[in-house]
């Protein structure tokens, strides 16, 4: 049995509280030889995931050594799957297993298709909480996630959905929101029928995909509230979908393409600045564009929740016509979670007359999602649409009529929820432009050509 | 993995006849994500604690299938709730079937006459609280992982609550539960047969029984729970000393002190403190003779509250404590509690920053053995240091246990950089880890008062703190497990198979 106190025990300077690395420590604590710790090297199978490991190694271990898994709970594929293969820990796991040479890429590629890249996870993580607001640290499971899809693709591991809709996206330089219904350069900007807008300029309003050939009103609200306002803007000359949705499904040099199409387009156009509606572009420009092109992207962006807000602020634009609806607003992940914003478009909604407007705090909105983002609604739309029911669910509780969203992407698959439970979906331009006493239109007939 | 191809061939086609198909996991991520929990792991050895395959069922009917196949083909099964315990009581052992609870997540019934409610035990608490607050409510068992564990694994570890001095901890909490056996049968067990009766005096007390046998006796699938008023009011203070006595003395005074909205206390020794001044990045820095802390945490209405913090503010005074101040005090119990933070990198002794996991020893410890078994466990986590940076000391917590102050939950927080684990490293942990049993046990204290003591090292000496009892818990082991199919391989447990090939 061993005794509470030691017979012989030792004095050194181990044996009291001491701080490493002091330049005043006693010397002693330099004498004890190290048996164990060595440099730690990949055991990976092939010097391409050996080289992944040894990136990702520490950001993964420092999610696998932490016994607090606070990420599950407020994951949006969690919450529906309720499977723990797919959860962000399992994510970095599976990693720090590829390291050790317990796993390979084959094994996990399938798996990373359960991420709306949402982040959630990393908000919500506790070295986040701990560090973010003084360190601006922040765990990188998005990124992580990011980088295995990249790697599948790398090794010739493709999602058939995701290697489809990338190949169309390559094909017609935009993404295929139509389905079967082609979109093209040619009709890109057919959504601003009637406006009369000029191309090129300064500053440009970036339009592409989902709100550029589906939810058509959503910029079309945006232009007339930008003109009302008297904001000079034209549209792009020759513009190609942002090249995010390919980064985040892992085609990461198409997505370097498009990105330097579109860059060598604003230059040709004299462009300074972008205005973007769409807050998955805005990841895009502000994360994946200044990582391509570094000191070199010197494109001021704009998102136009942001404008609006402060257009409101200065007088530049007053809303007045009442809308009588009771309201609720989403936070759309890509703002809240991903970039911090969510004041805005409050300020917004507040400003709209005869709306009565229950609020539900962006923390608790870190668990809500729509399932729209990171690919989900391509490989597994039924995970999109059982998410897009729980964040509809939450607003059926509060006894309003409507959800308002500020992102095109989570409209069409919130729409179809909130379609089963008696809720309108509505864009916060749409609401703004309706209240500035706008007529939104239909575009018909093809826009600035 | 233990089953041969054909084997497990044989038990998918038969899990096949009571689960659908995407409840039945076998790919190796599946396995691999199922065969750790964040207590010490033998990472370098991850292989041999893999399951066979996971089921995700969703009710107790299918629990009970699925554990009547296991019985008749033998097959081991693992209950796997959250994932989040500091044993290894979800980690495979022999491979076989993790049962993974976590989709029986629902809340069945809200009696808000009788203040119960009534739930899957694949729910988190965090989240059956975001539900209840909606009605002024609240269900008060708060671990550390408060955000991620489950109501069943609270139940199969028997847990702590930091709040547990004010609302009592999880056996007080659960008022009883669905639990299926080993051999497929389901059980209900409470206080008496009622599912919301609170004290019974009906022939055996079987609850407690059936809590924190770390999945050894069975799979809780639902609980009814004790509610209570959300508390109105919450007050944190922290409070700093010059030294470890006086905060030590301070500590006894306060849970002594008989006040009833004092929910716990934490005592922070001298090596914490050291340790959170180097590597904390919520710590806010106090002068260099802040040697120890002391934080104690009131809940209740906010008459009462205050009144109750008065007393406990004049107790501190007359100990020697400085007031952190409100600021402080909210903040650092916020960083402590509701984001239970924890640093996740340590130092070599020559004060170079490398990532480690955090692991936390406990121990249920009388007060007056406090600090001597303090001493003793530095000393052992010393000894590990003389031989490797893969270890290093984050210092010590004592938690009240109850309103009175007998007993404490003691912890030492224990820094593992487990990318560097092989198993000479292991072996100096898993010695080191029995050495911390022994002196609980010399102490006249329990191995555990909050994780449980199934693992390698501590186990060994389980037989030693429970003397005849372990004898009863062999009896009992072999009666309600014929064929030791449950969660075989923990608290040596196979003892009660003699003859068997283990």
């Amino acid at each position: 049995m061993t005794q509470i106190e030691p017979d012989h025990a030792p004095t050194d300077s181990l044996s009291t509280a001491f701080t490493p690395g002091m330049t005043d420590n006693p010397a002693d604590l330099a004498d004890f030889p190290e048996t164990i710790a060595l440099p730690l090297t990949s055991r990976a199978p092939d010097a391409r995931t050996a080289e992944f490991t040894e990136q990702w190694r520490n950001a993964s271990y420092n999610c696998y050594s932490s016994g607090h898994k606070f990420c599950r709970e407020v994951c949006p594929v969690m919450q529906v799957t309720r499977n723990e293969s797919w959860t962000p820990t399992a994510f970095h796991a599976n990693v720090v297993a590829m390291d050790r040479g317990e796993l390979e890429i084959t094994d996990v590629a399938d798996d990373y298709v359960n991420c709306t890249q949402c982040g959630a996870c990393e908000v919500r993580c506790p070295n986040t909480l701990f560090t973010g607001d003084f360190y601006r640290f922040r765990t990188r499971t998005v990124d992580v996630v990011k980088a295995v899809r990249a790697l599948a693709v790398e090794n010739g591991i493709h999602q058939s959905g995701w290697r489809t809709w990338n190949e169309r996206t390559d094909t017609d330089t935009h993404e295929p929101v139509l389905g079967d219904v082609r979109v093209s350069q040619e009709h890109v900007r057919d959504w601003s029928a009637g406006l009369d807008l000029p191309i090129g300029g300064e500053a440009v309003l970036f339009v592409d995909c989902e709100a550029a050939f589906y939810r058509t009103s959503v910029p079309r609200a945006v232009a007339q509230i930008l003109r009302l306002a008297g904001y000079e803007f034209g549209l792009m000359g020759e513009q190609w979908c942002c090249g995010g949705p390919a980064a985040e499904m892992g085609y990461v040099d198409q997505a370097r393409r498009f990105a330097e199409h579109n860059l060598a387009n604003w230059r040709s156009t004299g462009t300074k600045r972008v205005l973007v509606l769409d807050p998955h572009d805005y990841i895009s420009f502000t994360e994946d564009y200044p990582k391509y092109f570094g000191a070199d992207f010197d494109i001021e962006i704009v998102l136009v929740v942001e404008l609006f807000a402060d257009l409101i602020r200065q007088g530049r634009l007053t809303p007045t016509v009442p809308i009588d609806r009771a309201i609720t607003y989403h936070d759309p992940c890509r703002l809240n979670k991903r970039k911090g914003i969510w004041a805005e478009p409050r300020e917004i909604l507040r400003a709209i007359p005869g709306l009565a407007f229950t609020d539900v705090d962006r923390v608790t909105q870190w668990s809500y999602c729509s399932g729209g983002g990171g690919g989900l609604p391509i490989e597994k739309p039924e995970l999109t649409a059982a998410i897009s029911a729980n964040r509809v669910a939450k607003a059926r509780q509060l006894d309003v009529d409507t959800l308002v969203s500020a992102c095109p992407w989570s409209e069409r698959p919130l729409s179809a929820a909130g379609a089963a439970q008696d809720i309108d979906v509505v864009d916060i331009h749409e609401l703004l432009a309706q209240s500035l006493g706008l007529d939104i239109g239909t575009a018909v007939g093809g826009g600035a050509r | 993995m233990t089953l041969s191809l054909d084997r497990l061939d044989q038990v998918v086609t038969a899990l096949g006849t009571v689960l659908a198909p995407e409840q039945i996991l076998t790919s190796k991520t599946d396995r691999y994500n199922r065969a750790r929990v964040p207590a010490p792991f033998p990472v370098h050895r991850w292989a041999e604690r893999l399951p066979d395959l996971a089921v995700l069922p969703t009710s107790t009917e299918q629990v009970a299938a699925v554990v009547r196949i296991a019985n008749d083909l033998r097959i081991p099964v693992v209950p796997r709730d959250g994932g989040t315990g500091l044993t290894d009581g979800a980690v495979p052992l022999r491979g076989g079937i993790v049962v993974d609870v976590k989709r029986m997540n629902q809340i069945h019934e809200l009696d808000l006459v009788n203040r119960t409610v009534t739930v899957g035990t694949g729910i988190n608490m965090l989240k059956l609280n975001e539900e209840l607050s909606r009605h002024g409510l609240i269900y008060p068992d708060d671990p550390a992982s408060y955000p991620c564990s489950l109501v069943g694994g609270r139940i199969g570890t028997s847990g702590w609550s930091l709040i547990g001095s004010r609302y009592g901890h999880t056996r007080d909490l659960v008022l009883s539960f669905d639990i299926v056996l080993p051999t497929g049968d389901i059980l209900h067990v409470g206080d008496g047969i009622g599912r919301k009766i609170t004290k019974s005096s009906s022939g055996y007390q079987l609850k407690h029984l059936f809590m924190g046998h770390q999945g050894t006796l069975g799979i809780a699938t639902r609980a009814t729970l004790k509610l209570f008023p959300k508390p109105e009011a919450e007050l944190s203070p922290f409070w700093a000393f010059d030294n470890y006595d006086d905060a030590y003395a301070c500590t006894g005074a306060l849970a002594r002190a008989g006040v009833a909205t004092f929910a716990g206390a934490v005592l922070f020794d001298e090596h914490k403190v050291a340790y959170l001044r180097r590597d904390d990045e919520a710590y806010i820095p106090q002068p260099s003779d802040v040697r120890a802390l002391v934080c104690a945490v009131l809940y209740g209405y906010e008459d009462e509250v205050r009144a109750g913090g008065k007393r406990l503010f004049r107790i501190a005074r007359e100990h020697g404590a400085r007031y952190l101040g409100d600021e402080i005090s909210a903040g650092d119990w916020a960083a402590r509690h509701d984001r239970y933070a924890t640093p996740l990198h340590g130092r070599t002794k020559q004060g170079q920053v490398v990532p480690m996991s955090w692991h936390c020893e406990d121990s249920a410890i009388n007060y007056s053995q406090l600090p001597r078994v303090t001493k003793a466990w530095h000393e052992i986590i010393a000894r590990l240091r003389r031989t490797t940076d893969v270890f290093d000391d984050w210092g010590m917590f004592a938690y009240t246990q109850g309103a009175t102050g007998a007993d404490y939950l003691t912890e030492i927080d224990v820094g593992i950089w487990e990318q560097q684990l092989d198993d000479a490293a292991w072996e100096l942990w898993v010695n080191a880890k029995r050495e911390i049993a022994a002196v609980a046990i010399a102490a006249g204290g329990s191995i555990s008062a909050c994780h449980g003591s199934c693992r390698e090292g501590e186990v060994d000496l389980v037989p030693d703190e429970l003397g005849r009892g372990f004898d009863v818990m062999l009896d009992i082991k072999r009666t309600l497990d014929p064929n030791n199919i449950m969660n075989p391989g923990k608290y040596l447990l196979d003892r009660a198979y003699p003859g068997s090939a283990r």
